[in-house]
Protein backbone atom coordinates (compact mmCIF):
# COMPACT_ATOMS: atom_id res chain seq x y z
CA UNK A 1 0.00 0.00 0.00
CA UNK A 2 2.73 2.21 0.99
CA UNK A 3 3.92 2.25 -2.52
CA UNK A 4 1.09 2.96 -4.25
CA UNK A 5 1.02 4.77 -6.74
CA UNK A 6 -1.87 6.84 -6.18
CA UNK A 7 -0.55 7.77 -2.70
CA UNK A 8 2.71 9.26 -4.31
CA UNK A 9 0.70 10.45 -7.39
CA UNK A 10 0.44 14.23 -5.08
CA UNK A 11 4.01 14.41 -4.70
CA UNK A 12 4.37 13.80 -8.69
CA UNK A 13 1.87 16.67 -9.18
CA UNK A 14 3.73 19.22 -6.69
CA UNK A 15 7.11 18.66 -8.37
CA UNK A 16 5.23 19.32 -11.69
CA UNK A 17 3.99 23.13 -9.93
CA UNK A 18 7.38 24.22 -8.80
CA UNK A 19 9.00 23.21 -12.18
CA UNK A 20 5.73 25.41 -13.94
CA UNK A 21 6.57 28.36 -11.10
CA UNK A 22 10.09 28.02 -12.48
CA UNK A 23 9.32 28.15 -16.39
CA UNK A 24 6.65 30.95 -15.11
CA UNK A 25 9.87 32.59 -13.57
CA UNK A 26 11.69 32.14 -16.86
CA UNK A 27 9.23 33.60 -18.58
CA UNK A 28 8.53 36.35 -16.95
CA UNK A 29 8.49 39.74 -19.07
CA UNK A 30 10.08 38.54 -22.49
CA UNK A 31 10.43 41.30 -24.86
CA UNK A 32 7.96 40.66 -27.68
CA UNK A 33 8.08 42.14 -31.14
CA UNK A 34 5.59 41.75 -33.67
CA UNK A 35 6.09 42.88 -36.99
CA UNK A 36 3.02 42.70 -39.98
CA UNK A 37 3.30 45.07 -42.97
CA UNK A 38 3.20 44.65 -46.57
CA UNK A 39 6.71 42.91 -46.76
CA UNK A 40 7.05 40.79 -43.61
CA UNK A 41 4.76 38.64 -40.46
CA UNK A 42 6.86 37.41 -38.31
CA UNK A 43 7.30 37.64 -34.13
CA UNK A 44 9.97 37.52 -32.09
CA UNK A 45 10.38 36.84 -28.35
CA UNK A 46 13.72 38.00 -26.44
CA UNK A 47 14.31 35.94 -23.22
CA UNK A 48 17.10 37.34 -21.16
CA UNK A 49 20.71 34.91 -21.16
CA UNK A 50 20.13 34.39 -17.28
CA UNK A 51 16.64 33.37 -17.63
CA UNK A 52 16.47 31.81 -21.43
CA UNK A 53 19.20 29.29 -19.13
CA UNK A 54 16.86 28.92 -16.67
CA UNK A 55 13.84 28.16 -18.76
CA UNK A 56 15.76 25.70 -21.19
CA UNK A 57 17.25 23.18 -17.90
CA UNK A 58 13.42 23.74 -16.20
CA UNK A 59 11.72 22.19 -19.43
CA UNK A 60 14.54 19.40 -19.80
CA UNK A 61 13.40 18.76 -15.93
CA UNK A 62 9.77 18.82 -16.85
CA UNK A 63 9.75 16.69 -19.68
CA UNK A 64 12.02 14.03 -17.91
CA UNK A 65 10.01 13.73 -15.01
CA UNK A 66 7.16 13.45 -17.16
CA UNK A 67 8.80 10.86 -18.89
CA UNK A 68 10.01 8.88 -15.47
CA UNK A 69 5.82 9.84 -14.33
CA UNK A 70 4.40 8.16 -17.37
CA UNK A 71 6.83 4.91 -17.29
CA UNK A 72 5.80 4.78 -13.45
CA UNK A 73 1.99 5.09 -14.53
CA UNK A 74 2.42 2.45 -17.31
CA UNK A 75 4.26 0.16 -14.71
CA UNK A 76 1.59 0.61 -12.00
CA UNK A 77 -1.04 -0.11 -14.84
CA UNK A 78 0.68 -3.26 -15.64
CA UNK A 79 0.43 -4.29 -11.64
CA UNK A 80 -2.86 -3.22 -11.55
CA UNK A 81 -5.07 -4.11 -14.32
CA UNK A 82 -8.29 -3.71 -12.52
CA UNK A 83 -7.35 -0.38 -10.94
CA UNK A 84 -5.91 1.33 -14.05
CA UNK A 85 -4.78 5.15 -13.81
CA UNK A 86 -5.49 7.55 -16.42
CA UNK A 87 -2.57 9.93 -17.75
CA UNK A 88 -5.67 12.36 -18.80
CA UNK A 89 -8.51 11.45 -16.42
CA UNK A 90 -11.20 14.43 -15.24
CA UNK A 91 -11.68 12.47 -11.55
CA UNK A 92 -8.26 12.92 -9.35
CA UNK A 93 -6.31 9.46 -9.55
CA UNK A 94 -5.31 10.18 -6.26
CA UNK A 95 -8.29 9.05 -5.04
CA UNK A 96 -8.28 5.72 -2.84
CA UNK A 97 -11.52 3.79 -3.28
CA UNK A 98 -10.88 0.16 -3.11
CA UNK A 99 -13.66 0.00 -0.29
CA UNK A 100 -15.08 1.40 2.26
CA UNK A 101 -12.04 1.86 4.37
CA UNK A 102 -9.96 3.66 1.70
CA UNK A 103 -13.36 5.76 0.72
CA UNK A 104 -13.38 6.92 4.63
CA UNK A 105 -9.92 8.06 4.48
CA UNK A 106 -10.20 9.87 1.05
CA UNK A 107 -13.51 11.71 1.58
CA UNK A 108 -11.47 13.38 5.16
CA UNK A 109 -8.69 13.75 3.22
CA UNK A 110 -11.04 15.79 0.20
CA UNK A 111 -13.12 17.24 3.04
CA UNK A 112 -9.67 18.86 4.29
CA UNK A 113 -8.78 19.93 1.29
CA UNK A 114 -12.12 21.76 -0.02
CA UNK A 115 -12.20 23.22 3.68
CA UNK A 116 -8.29 24.68 2.32
CA UNK A 117 -10.30 25.68 -1.28
CA UNK A 118 -12.78 27.67 0.12
CA UNK A 119 -10.51 29.78 2.34
CA UNK A 120 -7.44 30.02 0.08
CA UNK A 121 -9.11 30.99 -3.17
CA UNK A 122 -10.90 34.25 -2.15
CA UNK A 123 -7.73 35.38 -0.14
CA UNK A 124 -6.09 35.07 -3.34
CA UNK A 125 -8.35 36.89 -5.54
CA UNK A 126 -8.39 39.69 -2.28
CA UNK A 127 -5.18 39.84 -2.47
CA UNK A 128 -4.79 39.96 -6.11
CA UNK A 129 -7.42 42.75 -5.88
CA UNK A 130 -5.79 44.95 -3.54
CA UNK A 131 -2.23 44.93 -4.34
CA UNK A 132 -1.24 45.71 -7.83
CA UNK A 133 0.75 42.41 -8.34
CA UNK A 134 2.56 41.52 -11.68
CA UNK A 135 1.36 38.69 -13.80
CA UNK A 136 3.88 36.54 -12.31
CA UNK A 137 2.82 36.89 -8.35
CA UNK A 138 -0.99 36.29 -9.59
CA UNK A 139 0.31 32.75 -11.10
CA UNK A 140 2.80 32.62 -7.80
CA UNK A 141 -0.70 32.42 -5.91
CA UNK A 142 -2.40 30.24 -7.77
CA UNK A 143 -0.11 27.42 -8.21
CA UNK A 144 0.62 28.26 -4.17
CA UNK A 145 -2.48 26.98 -3.79
CA UNK A 146 -2.55 24.07 -5.96
CA UNK A 147 0.78 23.15 -4.19
CA UNK A 148 -1.53 23.64 -0.87
CA UNK A 149 -3.89 21.06 -1.63
CA UNK A 150 -1.90 18.12 -2.86
CA UNK A 151 0.24 18.41 0.62
CA UNK A 152 -2.97 18.35 2.44
CA UNK A 153 -4.00 15.48 0.36
CA UNK A 154 -0.90 13.79 0.79
CA UNK A 155 -0.51 14.01 4.67
CA UNK A 156 -3.57 13.60 5.39
CA UNK A 157 -4.01 10.09 3.50
CA UNK A 158 -0.23 9.40 4.68
CA UNK A 159 -1.02 9.77 8.45
CA UNK A 160 -3.88 6.98 7.99
CA UNK A 161 -1.63 4.55 5.92
CA UNK A 162 1.33 5.44 8.20
CA UNK A 163 -0.45 4.55 11.98
CA UNK A 164 -1.88 1.51 10.32
CA UNK A 165 -0.43 -1.98 12.29
CA UNK A 166 -0.25 -5.60 11.25
CA UNK B 1 -18.86 5.14 19.43
CA UNK B 2 -18.42 1.75 18.34
CA UNK B 3 -16.29 -0.56 20.06
CA UNK B 4 -15.19 -3.57 18.63
CA UNK B 5 -13.21 -6.87 19.36
CA UNK B 6 -12.24 -7.56 15.91
CA UNK B 7 -8.13 -7.98 16.68
CA UNK B 8 -8.99 -10.52 19.69
CA UNK B 9 -11.41 -12.77 17.14
CA UNK B 10 -8.77 -12.39 14.86
CA UNK B 11 -5.82 -13.29 16.56
CA UNK B 12 -8.31 -16.28 18.18
CA UNK B 13 -8.46 -17.47 14.80
CA UNK B 14 -4.72 -16.56 14.37
CA UNK B 15 -5.06 -14.62 11.18
CA UNK B 16 -3.25 -11.43 9.97
CA UNK B 17 -5.48 -8.27 8.96
CA UNK B 18 -4.43 -9.01 5.52
CA UNK B 19 -5.81 -12.70 6.12
CA UNK B 20 -8.74 -11.48 7.17
CA UNK B 21 -9.42 -8.81 4.55
CA UNK B 22 -8.93 -11.14 1.83
CA UNK B 23 -11.94 -12.98 3.24
CA UNK B 24 -14.07 -10.05 3.75
CA UNK B 25 -12.84 -8.73 0.62
CA UNK B 26 -11.17 -5.13 1.87
CA UNK B 27 -7.86 -3.96 2.31
CA UNK B 28 -5.49 -4.65 5.15
CA UNK B 29 -5.39 -1.07 6.07
CA UNK B 30 -9.38 -1.22 6.40
CA UNK B 31 -9.12 -3.82 8.86
CA UNK B 32 -6.83 -1.81 11.05
CA UNK B 33 -8.68 1.06 10.69
CA UNK B 34 -12.03 -0.58 11.90
CA UNK B 35 -9.45 -2.37 14.77
CA UNK B 36 -9.10 1.11 16.11
CA UNK B 37 -12.35 2.14 15.91
CA UNK B 38 -10.94 4.97 13.74
CA UNK B 39 -13.50 3.63 11.01
CA UNK B 40 -17.15 2.38 11.82
CA UNK B 41 -18.00 -0.39 8.96
CA UNK B 42 -21.41 -1.00 7.06
CA UNK B 43 -23.41 -3.10 8.17
CA UNK B 44 -22.47 -5.52 5.32
CA UNK B 45 -19.08 -5.69 6.23
CA UNK B 46 -19.81 -5.62 9.97
CA UNK B 47 -21.63 -9.10 9.24
CA UNK B 48 -18.73 -11.03 6.60
CA UNK B 49 -16.61 -9.55 9.50
CA UNK B 50 -18.76 -11.60 12.27
CA UNK B 51 -19.21 -14.34 9.23
CA UNK B 52 -15.71 -14.69 8.64
CA UNK B 53 -14.92 -15.00 12.67
CA UNK B 54 -17.40 -17.03 13.76
CA UNK B 55 -19.34 -14.85 16.12
CA UNK B 56 -22.52 -13.16 16.16
CA UNK B 57 -22.09 -9.73 15.07
CA UNK B 58 -23.67 -8.39 18.58
CA UNK B 59 -20.21 -10.01 20.17
CA UNK B 60 -18.40 -8.35 17.74
CA UNK B 61 -19.71 -5.26 17.49
CA UNK B 62 -21.43 -3.01 20.40
CA UNK B 63 -22.02 0.32 21.23
CA UNK B 64 -19.47 2.33 23.72
CA UNK B 65 -21.78 1.64 27.39
CA UNK B 66 -23.29 -1.31 26.49
CA UNK B 67 -23.36 -3.51 29.74
CA UNK B 68 -23.11 -6.89 28.29
CA UNK B 69 -20.07 -6.30 26.10
CA UNK B 70 -18.02 -3.92 28.33
CA UNK B 71 -17.57 -6.03 31.01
Amino acid sequence: MKNDFRLKYPLWMMAFIVLLAIIAYSLDSPVMEYVNNSNETSMEITIEPAKGIVLLVSLALYFTLLAIFLLQLKKYNRQNPTQKISAISIRPPEYLEQDEGMTYITRKAVQKVYTYITWALPILATIAIILPLSKLYIIYGILTVALGQYLIFYFEIRKHVKEETE
Amino acid sequence: MLKNRVKEMRARHSLTQSDLGKQVDVTRQTIAFIEKGEFSPSITLSLKLAKALQVDVNELFWLEGDEYNEK
